[in-house]
């Protein structure tokens, strides 16, 4: 396989040199609205549904990169766009279903989520395998840029007298610290507007790219006529190779990666939550997915098309050995003149870096969501409870995402051995995801889904999974749908199935077998010593993960001791742990929403529509977060004392950069004013004279 | 010699299978009452949701036959 090094000149470096530190200023620019973690994670939850649709374009293409995408568009034709065009199954349990739950809960994380739903421990459960799935992302993201960025590089540069070789590694660590120092100072509100700025620059630069590759080969219909027909189908075939077929996708991507990517891709998430409500989240996924997916897999995956047209027209050019993970900056380096070659390329690394940036952010939050705040709540709790010191949180979660950078370095030594950074995603998503897709789905959809059985569905089903992983030959192949299975690295994509099914069976069957688990839990306690049985069977069950994760024994007593921790794991949790039903459940199941909206507003929801109205505002004294309007303004909103507003900056254009969240307070006489306090009018960087618009939230 | 494990069987299992999926979360959200068909917005995203799946089932049918056909 043929790879390259020092493509490019000294003018595309100059290029990219001048965009990083371009897209940098604009970060630090707007990173000086953030004032607390609340801004630092999320935003203040006060942007439009454009500002976050384009923001996440920069996101979900940089993580699902021209890299990766260039290089199955090389080898296999159109059907890389795939991933981008088969989301939408999941949309409606994500928009009226995970959406407006995770809002409306007022949660900063999807383990607190657990917490609410079940249990602390849980919760517990839920951060380390949500911990695990964010870094290795990270690592994902690192390791394409290492391998954009490598193609670009000499072999060695020459420091002090001394001759270093630039390798895979060495290139991810120099790209870790340029990330992390940004990601650091930023916070959310930075990133939130770099991607909206990158989001644009990056559809232009593929786009740009694409006509440029149609110009060099002549004009489309030459294009179109090159590409063998099995390059011209958008899905690829069923079942064959194993390294790329459309039924094991189908599972991994489809249905383990777009659950994944919308419910539990925390980076994402936050994205909505700085949304300035539920309907513009929705407005913002909807749009994302509809029209920006489909646009964003030209944009990634084109460079492969037209590499592969190239080669067939002339091999010389472009040749069909060349590494398929390096095809994009080849092309790029071919179609495009020095300086416009180092502009796409600053484009394709500043995207990933968003991606990465994103997910570091979202780990921090994660961080001092569900370990900092734990922690220190458990520490302290002898101790008289004290406020929160935000200034003490906002150093932890910078310090925390340069801890998370440098772990998201060492989570690349798993993937790098991939062929492809394609086949390494896909083996990251259908061995990571399943546990916590399954749980949460059946967490919100399922008010029957109990304590015991998210438990069991985190410990015997990933138990099951590591066994499907260590013999991929009896377990994974009933489900292969006819896919041959390659021993370096059996059954890449379509293991999602097995593992989604193991751990959705476990879930199930146990939620099924509530009332034994109680009977069998009624008898222990009736036993003198049930407290030394109780903790006997937790210990065993230690043992015995232990046992299958280490692989120590016959495939028989392995899969014994699987099924002995399905069984045995809820029985524990229903002894040891006190679940009600109607607490853990109304409220935060998809079946109980109005009262989730109730709970989110503190009182009855008003839902009569009512006018936008424009206001100039005064300052007044106050309390909390009521601002008062005249008697009429409130009649035009059709707003009652005690509902919510939102109060905006009128230019549209700011996207709700310039915005609050407030409760109306009791009317006055003065039409066209709006009294808000001196915090208000700080929080929300108003201007004086600007006119501001209210509407009426709920 | 591309067969129909090529073109037509990897469609009919993604809007087939995905079909179900998609099935599933309408009704689950109708009967939850998640989406209140009562409420304005809330029937312009029922036909919003709708219009996504057929959106992307037609893309792909033009594309495949654009690929055998053109």
């Amino acid at each position: 396989m043929d790879t390259f090094h020092n493509i490019g000149t000294s003018t595309d470096w100059i290029v990219m040199v001048i965009y990083f530190m371009v897209i940098m200023l604009f970060g630090s620019y707007f990173g000086r609205y953030t004032r607390n973690t609340a801004d630092f994670f999320f935003g203040g939850r006060r942007f439009a549904w454009w500002l976050i649709a384009m923001s996440i374009v920069a996101t979900g293409v940089g993580s699902h990169s021209f890299v990766k995408y260039s290089a199955k568009g090389f080898e296999h034709g159109f059907s890389s766009s795939m991933t981008y065009m088969n989301d939408w199954f999941f949309v409606p349990f994500f928009l009226f279903g995970w959406l407006p739950i995770i809002v409306y809960t007022k949660v900063r994380s999807i383990p607190e989520y657990f917490e609410k739903r079940f249990s602390p421990s849980a919760r517990f459960l839920a951060t380390i395998l949500l911990m695990l799935y964010m870094i290795g992302y990270i690592g994902i993201g690192f390791l394409t840029l290492g391998k954009a960025i490598l193609p670009m590089m000499p072999e060695a540069l020459t420091v002090l007298g001394t001759s270093v070789d630039i390798t895979l590694m060495r290139a991810i660590i120099v790209i870790a610290i340029i990330t992390g120092i940004y990601i650091t100072f930023g916070g959310q509100t930075a990133v939130i507007f770099t991607d909206l700025l990158q989001g644009f620059i990056l559809l232009f630069a593929g786009l740009l790219l694409f006509v440029l590759g149609i110009d060099y080969i002549g004009d489309f219909g030459i294009f179109w006529k090159l590409l063998p027909v099995e390059w011209k189908l958008p899905l690829a075939h069923y079942n064959q190779p194993s390294s790329f077929n459309f039924v094991g996708i189908f599972w991994q991507d489809g249905v383990a990666g777009s659950i994944g990517f919308l419910f539990m891709n925390q980076g994402l998430i936050m994205r909505f939550m700085a949304t300035r409500s539920v309907n513009e989240g929705r407005k913002a996924a909807a749009v994302n997915i509809l029209f920006m997916l489909p646009i964003s897999a030209i944009v990634v995956g084109n460079a492969g098309w037209i590499g592969k047209a190239i080669a067939v027209a002339d091999p010389s050019v472009v040749s069909p050995n060349t590494s398929p993970d390096q095809i994009f900056v080849v092309v790029a380096s071919i179609v495009a003149m020095p300086g416009v070659f180092g502009f796409i390329m600053a484009a394709l690394t500043a995207a990933l870096m968003s991606t990465v940036d994103t997910l570091i952010n979202a780990t921090a939050a994660i961080f001092i969501n569900d370990v900092y705040r734990p922690t220190k709540k458990f520490l302290q709790r002898k101790q008289k409870e004290k406020p929160v010191d935000d200034k003490k949180e906002l150093f932890a979660a910078r310090i925390a995402s340069i801890v998370i950078t440098a772990t998201g370095v060492l989570a690349v030594l798993a993937f790098k051995n991939f062929p492809t950074v394609y086949e390494a995603h896909g083996f990251f998503h259908s061995t990571l995801t399943p546990p916590l897709v399954v749980a949460i789905f059946l967490g919100v959809f399922w008010k029957k889904f109990t304590p015991a059985a998210v438990m069991a569905t985190f410990i015997g089903g990933v138990a099951l999974m590591m066994m499907g992983a260590r013999y991929p030959g009896i377990l994974i192949a009933p489900f292969d749908h006819g896919i041959v299975m390659n021993p370096d690295h059996p059954y890449s994509y379509i293991r999602a199935l097995y593992n989604m099914l193991m751990c959705f069976g476990v879930g199930v069957l146990i939620t099924f077998t509530t009332q034994i688990q109680k009977n069998v839990v009624a008898g222990l306690k009736r036993v003198r010593n049930h407290k030394q049985i109780g903790y006997g069977i937790v210990g065993l069950n230690v043992i015995l993960f232990v046992m299958v994760a280490l692989n120590t024994g016959s495939f028989s007593f392995l899969m014994s001791a699987a099924i002995f921790i399905v069984l045995t794991v809820p029985v524990v949790v229903t002894y040891f742990g006190h679940y009600d039903e109607v607490y853990h459940t109304v409220g935060l199941t998809s079946w109980t929403m109005e009262t989730a909206r109730e709970r989110f507003k503190g009182s009855k929801v008003n839902d009569r529509e009512g006018d936008i109205v424009e206001l100039h505002w005064r300052i007044a004294d106050g309390e909390g977060d009521i601002v008062r309007l005249s008697e009429n303004d409130m009649q035009r909103m059709k707003a009652n004392p005690g509902d919510l507003l939102y109060l905006c900056d009128k230019r549209k254009w700011l996207g709700g950069l310039k915005s609050i969240h407030a409760v109306f307070g009791e009317p006055h006489a003065n039409d066209g004013t709006i009294y808000i306090t001196d915090e208000q009018q700080k929080s929300g960087m108003f201007m004086a004279g600007r006119i501001l618009t209210a509407e009426k939230e709920m | 010699m591309l067969t129909s494990q090529h073109t037509w069987i990897p469609y009919l299992y993604l809007y087939g299978v995905g079909g179900l999926f998609f099935l599933l979360g309408m009704i689950i959200i109708r009967k939850s009452g998640s989406i209140d068909l009562r409420r304005k917005s809330h029937r312009m995203w029922n036909r919003v949701l709708i219009f996504g799946f057929f959106w992307f089932m037609v893309i792909h049918a033009i594309l495949i036959y654009a690929a055998l056909n053109w």
